[in-house]
């Protein structure tokens, strides 16, 4: 009985840490997410709703379906990307080139390899909506 | 030294000394290009205004001027006014409104962009004069494949050679050079510059987003030509043949920083005046540049620029019982650097020599054409940021000092005048100028 208590227990802590260390993974500062959005990002895009550049506005970017916001001339490639923007897809996405990510994009991007970075990028991006 | 050459010297320093007051003013920040792309003026220029640009700036440049927000066509049309309060060393100090611009500027198509600057220049007492200003149109092609590598490859017709660089450093695209009595070819401060009285071009390539070459060549205007786009054809270039424009670079956008290391050479026949044997001149140069961007709240941008000019003469007169030379050389020397908070508050330091060999025909009194000055800029630009007024257009008031320590190869006396008659000393073309630009 202790011993099926025990291999339970073991079981819950191991999954908890993995939970954890899931959450420790994405677990980004927005206030430095929003350096990094200047560093990387501002040129082409804005968080302003409505606001394109050169890129797309990405005010609400999280959770919005790729290739989606009206108004705006994404390629052929984007538009037929049948995903959501989740932060998991925003991490993949963005962890390489964008060309490599998404074959035929116009978006020029050669990826930010800077795991710290790009979690914070993201909580800021998450907390524009 | 005899009255008239003075007066050409004195000419030659006015004209320098515009030439650095324009500089200080002068604006590259083009709305028009704002409303096309959806950027604000600080994405491609670090003050807001420019002339200087950011990485991004310079890969707009690259592809002529062609990005866009996709929505939709926009009027490619731009405007700027400045109005200038100028108090020179010596002389009365003015206010007036001294230069009003329109712009023709944006893109076409996919592969067609461009630049077109006319410039109306109040030349004193209102007297006004509208010229051709910059020129550069371009066909790009993009996004092309060259041993696997991304490839940008264009066509650029403008009428300064090193005006459509990207870096921007050369002289004829920062419009900063050191005011010069005997200055390079690539000079806009130089007398009789080629600077917007040349017509030409080449056709450059990107490699691999880092490596960056260009290969051309330009024909003076038709001084009756010169005329009609608001020459003077006291300041013709010459006649040019046999001239080549090359460059090469190598430029790193890291995000955060970005360095610069290149060259530049320009081969040419000149006949100046056009009736004259031609000079061989060549000039070779280099340059090397750094931004700290980081997160664009404190940038700072750094470049040097060096450029030596070898001249074998076609003549050689005598002046004053003195025989010229029939070779000489010119080297001109810049180094600016400028800090920008919030891409609105900004201080440029600018260190300009301009050196050349003895001759004591060419260069009377002292033999040496040498100048030294120095521009110091303190400037505010609150707009043309994504979260400022307006992003699109923008204001910027300046106060710049002049400062000039050496010319024509001397402090003091600088026009050799004779005892009993007005002495110039180098200090006296120092100027400041408070000035406001409205670009919209």
């Amino acid at each position: 009985m202790s011993k099926a208590i025990f291999a339970k227990a073991a079981h819950y802590a191991v999954m908890m840490g993995v939970l954890g260390y899931g959450a420790a993974v994405h677990a980004g500062d927005a206030d430095a997410g929003k350096d990094v959005f200047k560093q990387e990002c501002s040129e082409c895009h804005t968080v302003k709703e409505g606001k394109n550049k050169k890129g797309p506005s990405l005010f609400g970017i999280v959770g919005r379906n790729a290739g989606s916001l009206s108004g705006f001339d994404y390629s052929d490639a984007l538009k037929n990307a049948k995903w959501v923007w989740t932060e998991d897809k925003l991490h993949w996405y963005l962890s390489q080139p964008a060309k490599q990510a998404n074959p035929g994009t116009k978006m020029k991007y050669p990826g930010l390899d800077n795991a710290k970075q790009l979690d914070d990028l993201i909580a800021y991006l998450q907390s524009n909506h | 030294m005899p009255p008239s050459l003075i007066r050409r010297y004195v000419r030659r320093a006015a004209y320098a000394l515009a030439l650095l007051l324009f500089a200080s003013n002068s604006a590259h920040a083009i709305p028009a290009y704002a409303r096309q792309t959806g950027s604000a003026c600080a994405d491609c220029h670090a003050g807001a205004y420019g002339p200087a640009l950011t990485p991004y700036g310079m890969r707009f440049k690259l592809n002529g001027y062609t990005d866009t927000d996709g929505q939709g066509t926009k009027i490619p049309v731009a405007a700027q006014i400045i109005g200038t309060r100028t108090v020179p060393e010596r002389g009365d100090s003015t206010t007036q409104l001294t230069e009003a611009d329109v712009y023709l500027a944006g893109r076409i198509s996919d592969h067609l962009g461009g630049f077109v600057k006319v410039e109306t220049d109040n030349n004193g007492n209102d007297h006004y004069n509208t010229k051709l200003s910059n020129l550069d149109l371009r066909f790009v092609a993009k996004d092309l494949k060259i041993a696997g590598r991304e490839t940008t490859i264009g066509v650029s017709v403008n009428n300064s050679p090193g005006f459509d660089d990207p870096i921007g450093a050369l002289p004829n695209a920062s419009t900063l050079g050191p005011p010069a009595v005997s200055g390079t070819l690539l000079n806009l401060s130089s007398a009789n510059s080629l600077y917007n009285k040349v017509i030409g071009g080449g056709v450059y390539a990107l490699y691999d987003n880092d490596w960056y070459g260009e290969i051309g060549s330009y024909n003076t205007m038709p001084t009756s030509m010169q005329d009609h786009l608001g020459y003077n054809p006291a300041s013709d270039p010459g006649h040019l043949s046999d001239t080549g424009y090359f460059r090469f670079a190598y430029m790193k956008d890291m995000k955060r920083q970005f360095f610069s290391a290149g060259v530049v050479a320009l081969t040419t026949k000149r006949q100046l005046p056009r009736n004259a044997p031609s000079d061989d001149i060549t000039d070779l140069g280099y340059d090397l540049t750094y931004q700290f961007l980081g997160n664009r709240e404190n940038i700072v941008q750094v470049s040097y620029v060096n450029i030596l000019e070898q001249r074998d003469y076609g003549s050689t007169p005598t002046i004053n019982g003195i025989a010229a030379k029939s070779s000489g050389n010119a080297r001109d020397q810049t180094l600016s650097v400028t800090y920008t908070f919030k891409q609105s508050y900004a201080l440029q330091l600018a260190h300009l020599i301009s050196t050349g060999s003895q001759d004591a025909a060419r260069y009377p009194p002292f033999g040496k054409p040498d100048s030294t000055a120095n521009l110091i800029s303190l400037y505010w630009t609150p707009f043309g940021k994504d979260d400022s007024f307006t992003s699109i257009a923008n204001l910027k008031i300046a106060a710049t000092w002049f400062r000039f320590t050496r010319f024509n190869g001397a402090s003091a006396n600088i026009f050799g005048a004779p005892p009993g008659t007005l002495i110039t000393n180098a200090k006296d073309l120092d100027a400041f100028t408070l000035s406001a630009s409205v670009a919209f």
